[in-house]
């Protein structure tokens, strides 16, 4: 056992090198069933929510407006903190492990940046997306919103854990702005495919052209920033991305 | 499953094939709709193997399919619409939604059409033009009623059951419950569109009816409350604290826009029933009070209550004694049995439907599991930083 050269506190699970948790600590399967009761604490309303235990400090009309739903391991919620440092972005996971990581990522990190305040603007629930994004979002509150390499759910039984599906949907319209931008990036085709088909029929998305989609500064962090996309890469797999905006 | 709701002048009663239309005040009976034991035969087409992408396929589909015809047939909900023409029921087993003409006739079947799942909740349009079918994963159909063979239309998906559904009078907005405590408010007929939530409860939310004459809705709730809400604004105007979880709701208006007796079936209490008056206060437009309330016993424990209905002054409650369909009715005013109506009406209404068995239905599975799956994890996580400090400590000595 490597002693630490650092004093105070530590987490046994971090590594000694970088002062950040190591993932091996932190493993999870990757599937879910989203429809089970998973979570046993989640707030009934948007203003029962207490944020400021999240983002310690946020403004007093402060509001999130970023969400990366199914953040993972949350490489892509810190590459969005510190792409966009006066805005707050939330990272949504369901894996209780998975996100706990991330929280201790994310302190960590503030801990490591005390002095320029950095990594102060993003946070991590282990939510269910899928069911309580109205219990925290208010009506038209979010300005984006991510679906990373989400979970394909392959068998057919299954296409209703999609995390985009039709009905679903109306739901991210309801607490996205008119204007605000759903970003989806996946290895799989199919899925692809999938998620271009559903919200090319809801009425209220349009598809951001190639030109719009490529002049957007997110749109090359995608493909690397998150753990799942730097795992593609290397496995030289495919990227596909299907950027929408809310009418 | 039983129903039973009063549409003045007729109190509605529906269980297993069999609904019966009856007179209270005459003790006759209008009229009776008794389906056959396999639906086919008036014209129910089942098909084998559904593609339908929204549908979640169960192993044995295939089987049950073929072996649709031996399926029981037992009646869930049943409606009015509002101009009285036409009667809507759902049905389990062989799932179909049949829609009958009421008048002139003698309950005349106008159409049968497959349903995917069995219906939670029925509601027709307030033009009767239509009607709404919710099932258990939370999707909400629209059936047409003029195109009586029209496929039905995929409006809005919950993510779990929906309770209760209704429209607006004005057509613009449709509100339905959940058992994931929510109460939406979707814009009609652009369903893609939600309009608002009215968010609070802490449990499934098992009904919902509207203040009519206002823009206000009360819901009743496994957490034990009532609630009053602007369905607009989703502000929550009113909570009342209820002695047990709600698992159903009836409303009756008594002075419109401003007083409304609603009533709530208990969830194994020792008072079977809750009789509310709710109260707009007269200098407000939102403020609501309870002006009175009643408890109704009815003789809770000793029988299994599933339904009730409410008449001018009495409540009719359904439920199962040994196994058969049981019929009692108690005053509204004191909760106490109503001497009004002949115990010999009672049972001969009831002796209709002795050939089916009346078993009750299991509300438990209606609350969440609310497991906790993190504290073990943070647990042990923490035993892991206390040895790891542990052997800090050891190896510094």
């Amino acid at each position: 056992m490597v002693t630490n050269s650092q004093e105070g506190e530590t987490l046994p699970a971090t590594s000694s090198v970088t002062g950040l948790p190591q993932k091996r600590f932190y493993r999870q399967r990757a599937h879910s069933n989203p429809i089970a009761d998973h979570s046993f604490d989640y707030p009934a309303r948007p203003e029962d929510v207490d944020w400021r235990s999240l983002y310690p400090n946020i403004g007093s009309e402060q509001q999130v407006e970023f969400a990366d739903i199914g953040c993972g391991y949350g490489g892509f919620l810190v590459t969005l903190g510190e792409m966009f440092p006066d805005k707050l972005a939330i990272g949504m996971e369901i894996r209780v492990k998975v996100s706990d990581y991330v929280i201790d990522r994310i302190a960590a990190l503030r801990m490591k940046n005390a002095e320029t305040s950095a990594y102060q603007n993003i946070a991590c629930i282990r939510t269910n997306a899928m069911k309580y994004l109205p219990n925290y979002f208010q009506k038209s509150q979010l300005e984006k919103m991510f679906f990373l390499y989400p979970d394909p759910h392959f068998k057919r039984a299954k296409h209703k854990w999609r995390i985009i599906n039709q009905a679903l949907l109306s739901e991210y319209a309801y607490v996205l702005r008119s204007g605000g931008l759903v970003y989806t990036m996946t290895d799989v085709e199919d899925l692809h495919k999938w998620i271009v088909s559903h919200m090319t029929q809801h009425p209220l998305y349009e598809r951001l052209t190639d030109e719009e989609a490529n002049a957007d500064p997110i749109t090359p962090k995608l493909y690397q920033s998150s753990e799942e996309g730097a795992k593609v890469v290397r496995n030289k797999g495919d990227h596909f991305l299907a950027i929408f905006r809310r009418i | 499953m039983t129903t039973i709701f009063y549409a003045e002048p007729e109190l509605v009663l529906g269980h297993g094939r069999k609904v019966l239309f009856l007179n209270p005040n005459d003790l006759q009976i209008f009229k009776d709709i008794e389906l056959p034991a396999d639906l086919t035969t008036c014209g129910l087409k089942i098909a084998a193997g559904e593609t339908n992408e929204e549908q979640q396929q169960p192993v044995g589909s295939e089987k049950a399919a073929a072996a649709g015809t031996n399926l029981e047939v037992s009646i869930v909900n049943v409606s009015y619409s509002p101009d009285r023409q036409l009667i809507a029921l759902t049905t389990a087993g062989q799932k179909a939604l049949l829609l009958y003409k009421s008048r002139p006739e003698h309950a005349k079947l106008l159409s049968v059409r497959a349903l995917a799942r069995a219906s939670s909740s029925l509601a027709f349009a307030p033009d009767s033009s239509s009607v709404l079918v919710t099932d258990k994963t939370g999707d909400c159909y629209r059936y047409d009623c003029v195109e009586l063979e029209a496929p039905p239309q995929l409006l809005l998906g919950h993510l779990s059951i929906v309770y209760d559904i209704l429209w607006t009078p004005d057509q613009k907005y449709i509100i339905t419950c959940d058992r994931d405590d929510k109460i939406r408010v979707t814009n009609y007929p652009a369903t893609y569109d939600i309009h608002s939530y009215c968010l609070g409860h802490k449990e499934f939310v098992s009904g919902l009816a509207l203040l009519t004459g206002t823009e206000h809705l009360v819901s009743a709730s496994g957490d034990k409350t009532l609630r009053v809400w602007n369905y607009l604004s989703g502000k929550q105007l009113l909570q009342h604290e209820l002695p047990a979880p709600a698992v159903r709701l009836q409303l009756r208006q008594l002075l419109p826009a401003k007083r409304f007796q609603v009533a709530v079936l208990f969830y194994d209490h020792v008072e079977a029933l809750g009789l509310y008056e709710l109260a707009l206060d007269e200098q407000s437009n939102d403020a609501w009070t309870i002006a009175r309330q009643q408890l109704v016993r009815a003789e809770a424990g000793s029988w299994n209550i599933s339904c009730f209905a409410l008449t001018a002054d009495s409540i009719y409650v359904a439920g199962a004694l040994d196994e058969r369909l049981t019929l009692r009715v108690y005053n509204s005013s004191d909760g106490e049995q109503a001497k009004t109506v002949p115990t010999g009406w009672l049972d001969m209404v009831t002796e209709r439907f002795a050939d089916q068995t009346c078993v009750p239905e299991d509300l438990s599975v209606w609350f969440k599991k609310r497991y906790d799956n993190v504290s073990d994890y943070m647990e042990r996580k923490k035993r892991r930083i206390e040895d790891h400090q542990q052997q800090q400590q050891q190896q510094k000595s």
